[in-house]
């Protein structure tokens, strides 16, 4: 791996942070009247109000408290929530492994399902694969996600009842570490579904057309001469087009956090995503400014991985530190 | 240009635009009057003896007529009574197995009378139970009804019976009639939809146009602001965005277009940087003609074909991020729209009641006004770029 290469995507990652905690301290600034004006009772003596003014840090100039706030967001102590009056990290972190869970399966399960269709339908063109992606990905750019899952819901948890129609678990949870895990599953295998569902179309259309192209390069053609059997020859051919596969994956990832925070709502989740809409619809600043801080990151951090595996996938990059 | 006008999306855009535009002429009530039951089915729904919604009105002597359903949803009557203040009024309900007096008045000569069967102290007048419908005890079996009204000089009553159906695509959970709120809902798209593709195009073409031309820190700061915003969720800022600067129209409009130009940018940015080195631009400036000349009058209408792309491509976008959102239950309740629809559909009671027609006319709505964009904008792009096709 090439270090200048390294540093590179490792700064430009840097920058979209800097850029994330900035609008964020704007964002939460800019809104009517006062960030504590919501949990301010008019009724509160003046030096109350100055106290809890003190408390979050609002009676500062308002470079000093940019740089607080820095602080804070990098050593992730987000506060107190204003309506639960609870540390707003300890509610999050326990949301988080729901939000996680649910983008990172969904996005293997519709990446490795689009990648399979993606080949086939390049393999055999003009054949039911390919009439299925295309027009999978032509569904998938005009259906909301969230009326997919919708209908989803109705069928398969209101018409069948085979899954749960809401919740991260069942209430009461049941006991024994097994029966917790299958719960779990069960509660997750519909969001996880659907939220792929949404994405696999454009991931097999993508995948289709460079496979196409590949597959009629002068060295696949080779390949074809030299009478290697299919598979090795299309393993040619997908090993040449991983690299823009990577791309397309690093570019999926705000859609899919997107359709996560949707998908969570849709099915009751105990996830960031609720934990973000709660708090944007009390007017809870800290809470809302952290769970967006939240699902920037986990963004970034998404795409840094995303880049420094192009540059193992990509040997142009890793020997001489160039992208194309 | 004709080709695009005389293409089926194209038509079929034209057409859902006018109902939308004329929609109060189509909609059978405004979209907040509430018509009927809650969750009553559509119309056409055949299953069993289920009531279409009826009513009648009640003069002086009275009506009577044949009821052979299914017990209405609600049972509701209305109006005003005339009467010299001597006299006793009563107004009596009569069913083939009981009667029912459901008003005794006395002691004045105008009264109004405004009862509904849901109400706690109309199951208590007629000792009936309160926590059963009324509504099956007010119509035991089939056969013949009556409603009279006696010792009354004139009665201008209506007798109200919302059924289980009712309307083309029955009503939502608060008895508005859903066809009527779908056919509202069409405004809103489509205003959202184009007008935020617009504004986003617009700010698109000038920020590529400048990133392009100018050149130099002026382009590397566009440019790292394209990077930026098209590398964080959108869906959480315009979450934040929407609590913090409001829920209405406009205000959403501007919110979208602010996170959707950035595509336009790039595209008009890339096409501008090949246009800059061209022999004919090289010659423009050769002439003489200042910079702000060769953008307005030999740029930009060069950028016109993919700023139509663009738009018609753009549209779904607005579209289904207004639907997210409202959705989510961050759009102005006042404003009717498809998102709104499924917000109230998924978080007011439509599953436990199954009821699939709150579901379907807003979801079904927003795929097709999308899918209209999405086949004009590749026609218009196959136009530019015939390798596409």
């Amino acid at each position: 791996m090439n270090a200048g290469w390294f540093a590179k995507r490792l700064l430009s990652s840097l920058f979209v942070l800097a850029a994330v905690i900035a609008l964020n301290f704007i964002l939460f600034r800019m809104m009517p009247g006062d960030a504590v004006s919501t949990i301010i009772d008019p009724s509160f003596s003046p030096e109350a109000k100055e106290n809890l003014r003190a408390i979050y840090g609002l009676d500062r100039p308002l470079a000093e408290q940019f740089m607080i706030y820095v602080k804070r967001m990098l050593t992730f102590s987000f506060g107190l929530s204003f309506i639960s009056r609870k540390p707003v990290w300890e509610e999050l972190l326990s949301r988080l492994p729901a939000t996680l869970a649910l983008t990172s399966a969904s996005m293997a399960l519709s990446a490795a399902f689009g990648i399979w269709l993606g080949i086939k339908a390049a393999l055999c063109r003009g054949r039911l694969a390919e009439k299925i992606v295309l027009g999978a990905s032509a569904v998938t750019a005009s259906f909301p996600g969230f009326f997919v899952q919708l209908v989803l819901l109705m069928l398969f948890a209101r018409a069948l009842p085979i899954f749960p129609l809401r919740g991260t678990l069942s209430a009461p949870p049941p006991s024994g570490t097994m029966n917790l895990f299958f719960d779990y599953v069960r509660h997750m295998a519909l969001p996880v579904i659907s939220l792929s569902l949404i994405g696999f179309g454009g991931w097999a259309l993508y995948v289709r057309n460079l496979m196409v192209r590949a597959l009629g390069e002068d060295f696949a053609l080779m390949a074809r001469a030299r009478g290697l059997p299919r598979g090795r020859v299309v393993w040619h051919a997908f090993r040449t087009i991983l690299p823009p596969i990577i791309t397309i994956f690093l570019m999926s990832v705000p859609g899919l956090v997107s359709g996560a925070v949707i998908t969570e709502s849709v099915f009751s989740l105990h996830g960031v995503g609720t934990f973000l809409l709660e708090a944007v619809s009390g007017h809870d600043y800290p809470a809302a400014g952290a769970a967006f801080y939240l699902l920037a990151l986990i963004t970034v951090f998404c795409n840094l991985a995303a880049d420094v595996s192009y540059g193992f996938a990509d040997p142009r990059v890793r020997i001489e530190g160039k992208k194309e | 240009m004709k080709a695009l006008f005389l293409r089926k999306s194209a038509i079929a855009l034209a057409a859902i635009a006018l109902v939308g535009i004329f929609a109060p002429l189509f909609a059978p009530a405004p979209p907040q009057e509430i018509v009927g039951a809650p969750f009553a089915r559509p119309i056409w729904w055949k299953s069993g003896k289920l009531p279409a919604a009826k009513s009648f009105d009640v003069k002086i002597d009275g009506i009577e007529f044949e009821w052979e359903d299914e017990p209405p949803a609600i049972f509701s009557l209305y109006g005003r009574v005339t009467a010299d203040a001597s006299s006793e009024v009563r107004v009596i309900w009569r069913t083939p197995r009981k009667e029912y007096l459901l008003e005794r008045l006395s002691g004045s000569e105008l009264y109004w009378i405004n009862s509904d069967g849901r109400d706690m102290i109309f199951k208590q007048a007629l000792g009936l139970p309160l926590v059963s419908r009324s509504v099956d005890h007010l119509f035991p079996s089939r056969g013949k009804y009556s409603l009279s009204v006696e010792g009354a000089k004139g009665a201008e009553l209506r007798l109200l019976l919302p059924g289980e159906r009712q309307g083309l695509l029955g009503t939502d959970q608060r008895g508005r009639d859903v066809f009527t709120l779908f056919l509202y809902g069409i405004r809103t798209s489509l205003i959202i939809g184009t007008a935020a593709t617009l504004v986003a195009s617009l700010l698109g073409v000038s920020l590529g146009l400048a990133a392009g031309y100018a050149g130099g820190l002026c382009d590397a700061l566009i440019m790292r602001a394209v990077d930026v915003l098209l590398s964080i969720p959108t869906l959480p800022i315009l979450m934040a965005l929407a609590a913090v600067w409001g829920k209405g129209l406009w205000q959403l409009v501007l919110i979208f277009s602010m996170f959707s130009w950035m595509g336009t940018a790039r595209s008009v940015r890339s096409l501008v940087l090949t246009l800059r080195e061209s022999a004919w631009v090289e010659s423009l400036r050769a002439l003489g003609a200042s910079r702000g000349y060769i953008l307005r009058r030999h740029l930009l209408p060069e950028t016109a074909p993919i700023l139509l792309a663009n738009v018609a491509l753009g549209v779904p976008g607005a579209i289904l991020s207004e639907a997210g959102l409202a959705f989510l239950g961050l759009s102005d309740p006042r404003l009717i729209s498809w998102g709104r629809m499924l917000h109230e559909a998924h978080s007011f009671g439509a599953f436990t009641q199954g009821a699939w027609w709150l579901l379907l006319p807003p979801g079904l709505g927003i795929v097709a006004v999308c899918l209209i964009f999405l086949d004009m904008g590749k026609f218009l792009e196959e136009k530019i770029d015939p390798r596409l096709g």
